[in-house]
């Protein structure tokens, strides 16, 4: 399936890059497409575009804060998380997906 | 995946003289504390005691342990001159607020400045943190004897 998400942590240091490394690594080893936009003290980086949300099934935001730019969204079936579970267990989340979107 | 930063060098944030791989510590605070000095000896910052009072306050919003033994703290603050990286390892089990609640072997403190925003420090910074999400890079933090090797881990590339 194709996989879009936001990743965003409180200092925005280092957990966003984390959490994204892992629900990329963890989506591309299950053989789906993802990328992933951080919003971090650099700034956003890996912008989604509105073709990344077009082809998208599914929206992971996984965030410790409220995080820019969701309208983009509507529409689409978003799943909210801590960045800790995906920090933590990329592969739960994932299987939870699979299992719910059938793909 | 790599983050796309193709000039930059990790050198700038992480030294051989910011690691040490036999540290003494036996608590989060003793190890917080060592690295703090580390930073503070190397003139990455310019007052100890509040950069260490930014580490917690950070501490306080949220664990910073990983899981597999590898903890994160990180204080951005006033009293960081340069922004940079110091690598600590324990033999001795460190409590520590963790995703698996197992004890930290590695502490790898993250210092930042206040001013800093999108430099290539904060952008390395980002990098380091992704190389974070491999595990078998978190495997061979807690084993590797040569500080080279740390900084080549953390650099993300394999």
């Amino acid at each position: 399936m194709n996989i879009i998400g936001i990743t965003a942590c409180t200092a925005g240091i280092a957990h966003t890059y984390i959490a994204k490394e892992k629900l990329v690594k963890a989506a591309q080893a299950r053989g789906h497409w993802a990328k992933i936009e951080t919003q971090g003290t650099i700034g956003v980086e890996d912008e989604l575009t509105a073709e990344d949300v077009a082809k998208a099934d599914v929206v992971i935001i996984a965030a410790d804060i409220g995080v820019r730019g969701k309208e983009r969204f509507e529409g689409k079936k978003i799943v909210e998380v801590a960045t800790s579970i995906v920090i933590k267990s990329p592969n739960v989340l994932l299987d939870k997906l699979e299992e719910k979107l059938g793909k | 995946m790599k983050t796309g930063v193709l000039d930059m060098d990790i050198g700038d944030i992480l030294e051989e003289d910011l690691i040490e791989l036999d540290m003494s510590a036996a608590t989060k605070d003793e190890a917080i504390k060592n690295l703090a000095a580390l930073l503070y000896q190397k003139g990455n910052v310019t007052d100890k005691e509040a950069f260490i009072q930014d580490v917690y306050l950070r501490e306080a919003e949220g664990q910073t342990g990983l899981g597999s033994g590898i903890a994160i703290p990180h204080g951005k603050s006033d009293a960081v001159s340069v922004t940079s990286i110091a690598v600590g390892r324990t033999k001795k089990d460190l409590a520590w607020e963790s995703l698996d609640d197992l004890p930290v072997h590695v502490v790898i403190l993250f210092a930042v400045r206040n001013v800093d925003k999108t430099t290539i420090h904060l952008k390395l910074l980002s990098q380091v943190a992704a190389a974070l999400a491999d595990d078998d890079v978190l495997e061979r933090l807690l084993h590797t004897d040569d500080k080279a090797e740390v900084i080549r881990l953390l650099s993300n590339k394999m």
